[in-house]
Order: C-alpha cells, then structure tokens, then sequence
C-alpha cells in the first residue's frame, strides 16, 4: 500500500513540486497520475523512488515511511518496484536478453536463475524470440516491452511507470496498455504517469490528478478530462 | 576516454619521477656540499704528541662529530709543499721548522649544530683556535633549506593539479557512461556496486601509468646524467639502482591512489539518483 500524507515539495528557487498531496494507493491497484506539465507528476514519481524527499509530509511504502530511508536503504526500496520510462532506457551494447538479465545481475541472481527466469518474462512481454536482438535492432514499442520486462523481472509488488506510451503510436501503446493490464491482474499495482487521453479513457482505471501540486481530483473508473 | 586517462596518469606520474630524481639529487649535491664544510681545531705548537693525540681522541668523541683528521706538523709542512707545486722551494730550509701548527680537520654530522661543536672543541686541552667558516656554512644552510622545504611545497602543489587534471579526465568517462549508472541506480545496485568497477578501472589505468611512466625514466635517467655529468663534474649524482625501489613505490601508490581517487570523485555526482 502506498501513503502520501500531506506531502510538499518545494524545490530551490520556492518552485512548488507538491502542495500538501494526500492519498492511497492499496495492493493491486492501477492508478493513473494526470495533470498538466509541471503540475507535480514527476515529483509524485521521484518521491515513490527516493530520488527526492518531501519537504514536509510522509511517503510511505508497504508501511516504511520512506522519506526516513538513509541513502544506503534506497536500492533495497528500488529492488521491490519496477520503473519504466518513455525513452525506454536501455544499454545500446547489450541485447536483449543481456538487458533485461543486467537488472537481476545487479541485485546478485545467480546466472542458472538468470537463464531460467529471463526467457520467461521476454516470453511474457511478446519478445520469446528476439533476446539476441540488440535495441537499434528492434522497434520503438519492442524496446518498451523490453524495458517492461526488465522492470518485471525481479518481481516486484510495485511498477512506475512514467509516460512509458510516449514515444510510441496509438497502436504500440494500445498492445502495451494490455501487457500493463496483464500484469496488474496478476496483482502487481502500478502507477502509471501520462498525457494520452485515450489511454486513460480506454483502461478506465483510477485516475488522481495533480494540478500545481495538489490533488484536485480522485476518481475510480475516471477519464482523463484535464478541465482545460 | 580511458586512453586518455591513462595518458593523463602517465604524464603526471612521469613528471611526479623527473620531480621525484631532481629533488633527490638536489638533497645529495646539498649533502656533499654539507659535508665539505669542515672545522678545523689547531694544535697549540708547544703541546706534547700525547696531548695533541689526546686532543684529537676528545674531538672524536664529541656528539655530532662525524670524522676528524689528524695532520701533524709535518704532514702540514708536506701538505703545504704540494700544494705549492712548481713554486715548493720558497720553503727551502724551513723543512724541521716550527711555523705550521698541527691540526684536526673535523667533519660534522650536521652543520647546523658547528656552533655548539665548536664551543665543545675549543675547551678541549691542547686546542688553541677553532676555524669554522660560518659565512660560507651560513650560505650552505640556507641553501639547503631551500631545496628541502622547496621540493615539499613542489610535490605538494604536483599532487594536487595532478589530482585534479585525473578527475577532470575521468569524469569525461564515467559522464561517458552516465546512462548506464542511472539505469543501475533505477533497478536498485548499491553504491558500492556500482562504483568498484569504476574504481577497479581507475586502479588499472593508474598501474598501466606507472608501468609505462617509470620505464621511460628508468631507460631515460642514466643517459640525461650521463649528459649532465660531463658539463657539472664537481658533483655525484644519484645512482638509480640505490633510489628505484622507492620511486617505484611511490610512483606505483601515487598512481594508483590517482586512478582509484579519481574515479571514486568522479562518480560520486552520479549516485546521487
């Protein structure tokens, strides 16, 4: 379950990320972040990561209020989420396979465990037969299932995902919204951040939104409808 | 990029050994010239040999005494002679005469202390003047202090530009691979994790520097002393053999102290994520 309690962000120069945000996220759910730019999605973002910490207010994770981690806890945190950003964020040198396995290497699987489980998720993700493939070797919206699978891998309870249809066309994302929606129903929650309205419409999931920094809406079954 | 650090660390290092060989043969021309300024105690002419042998016993003793030489009169007289070559037979009929005093040619351990050594000699039964030539001991003292506190400041300032410039070159190769840090950082790799392979990198390039750096001078140092002796014939220069074991050493720990601080200093903006 995650918990924003009051949060604020305020950045240097008084630029206000968050503005006193509070709500609930519970186990399983899918939840879309909407608001215009700057309205405090990134910041929601980086606060579930630990990349920033709230200027006053608590983000807690599965009951770790997660603002209190020292520096030296925040991998551990990273290790039981999976973030997936729009511009995919894969190593142009390593395939496929490499990519994906590079995210299990690095928590310490053994390689009997690597060989065993990334098959599966490519499998999973639609990519079974392209792990030998590098990146430029591959289509927009195959990189994305990549960096789905490599999100997936170490089975996390949480996925953040951050506009990850952004850079692809109405069809790729729609197949990529199903492979979310897959993984959602196998009870993993996730926290998607975007700007497609169609996407948000179509999933017909919960959709909070942000509007300089607080939460001005929160609803279940919601629409993209910005209001604008 | 890691071609170019480890022609950076090279560089350093091979100004860190020229530095390094001219600080030491600075110290060892300091050192022979130190220890061409001696004292000389002179023997009251009426003392017995035994007391004159007695005199130069006490000299011996003394605390920061190094070496003293006896020359007795005659030896004087013959000294004398020599010295004189083609013009010796102004001291035709002089030979048995008493007009030259014995003395004790006294090496110090360190100049610095020939005031106090002097002060110890002249109390000495038999000893009737001591000579020390303070100007030129004065001159020497200072000249030495300036070569050692002068080398100091040097490799201190050395170290440091070289710390930087090292930094500066591995940052362009960690800012290199910026993209692979964060994805790492995303999927939850500790620091630690992260940063020994960048740091092991470092250690490399600052081995591979020194292996190449201190081959260069090695092959480079007998041939520029070689040169230099024929033109400066009044001084010794410093074997590489009795130093290489230490300027490897040094080269080797400050090589790979540049290479494993660098990276580590360099990376460190990037964990920040």
């Amino acid at each position: 379950m995650i918990e924003f309690k009051d949060v604020t962000v305020i950045y240097d120069k008084d630029v206000v990320g968050l503005d006193k945000a509070s709500f609930t996220i519970n186990s399983g759910e899918f939840v879309f972040l909407v608001g215009k730019t700057g309205a405090g999605k990134s910041s929601a973002i980086k606060l579930l990561t630990g990349e920033i910490k709230p200027t006053s207010g608590d983000v807690i994770i599965d009951g770790i209020i997660v603002n209190s981690l020292k520096r030296s806890k925040i991998p551990y945190l990273r290790r039981a989420q999976g973030v997936v950003f729009q511009d995919f964020r894969l190593l142009p040198n390593k395939t496929v396979f490499e990519n994906v396995a590079f995210a299990m290497e690095i928590i310490g699987k053994s390689k009997k465990e690597i060989r065993r489980k990334v098959p599966k998720i490519l499998t999973l993700v639609g990519l079974g037969d392209k792990g030998n493939n590098y990146p430029h070797e591959i289509s927009g919206g195959e990189q994305q299932r990549v960096s789905i699978a490599r999100a997936l891998v170490n089975s996390p309870s949480l996925i953040i995902a951050d506009e990850p249809t952004g850079n692809l066309d109405v069809e790729t994302s729609a197949d990529i919204m199903k492979i979310f929606d897959e993984i959602n129903k196998m009870g993993t929650t996730i926290v998607m951040v975007t700007h497609s309205e169609k996407i948000v419409n179509d999933m017909c999931k919960r959709v909070i939104q942000l509007d300089n920094g607080m939460v001005v809406r929160d609803e279940e079954n919601g629409v993209y409808n910005l209001g604008v | 990029m890691t071609f170019a650090s480890f022609a950076t660390v090279a560089c350093c290092l091979f100004l860190f050994g020229v530095f390094f060989l001219f600080t030491a043969n600075m110290n060892f021309i300091s050192r022979q010239i130190e220890s061409q300024c001696q004292l000389t105690a002179y023997i009251h002419p009426d003392v017995t040999d035994a007391t004159q042998k007695s005199a130069y016993e006490a000299i011996l003793k003394i605390d920061g005494v190094e070496n003293a030489e006896l020359e007795t009169k005659a030896q004087a007289f013959t000294n004398f002679k020599e010295m004189l070559g083609d013009r010796a037979d102004v001291l035709e009929g002089l030979e048995g005469k008493d007009f030259l005093r014995s003395s004790v040619k006294v090496s110090l351990m360190d100049i610095r202390n020939s005031e106090a050594v002097v002060k110890k000699i002249a109390r000495i039964p038999g000893v009737e003047e001591v000579r020390n030539r303070q100007d030129i001991v004065g001159k020497v003292i200072s000249f030495t202090d300036i070569v050692k506190h002068g080398s100091i400041i040097a490799m201190i300032i050395l170290l440091i530009v070289a710390i930087f410039i090292i930094q500066n070159t591995i940052k362009l190769s960690v800012y290199a691979r910026e993209r692979e840090i964060k994805i790492m950082k995303f999927v939850g790799a500790t620091d630690h994790f992260i940063r020994t392979p960048f740091v092991l990198e470092g250690i490399i390039i600052g081995s591979l520097g020194f292996i190449v750096s201190f081959v260069i001078i090695m092959l480079g140092y007998n041939a520029a002393i070689g040169s230099i002796s024929g033109i400066v014939s009044m001084f010794a220069f410093v074997q590489l053999e009795s130093v290489a074991l230490l300027l490897a050493l040094c080269m080797a720990g400050f090589g790979v102290l540049m290479g494993a601080a660098g990276s580590g200093l360099s990376i460190k903006r990037y964990l920040k994520v």
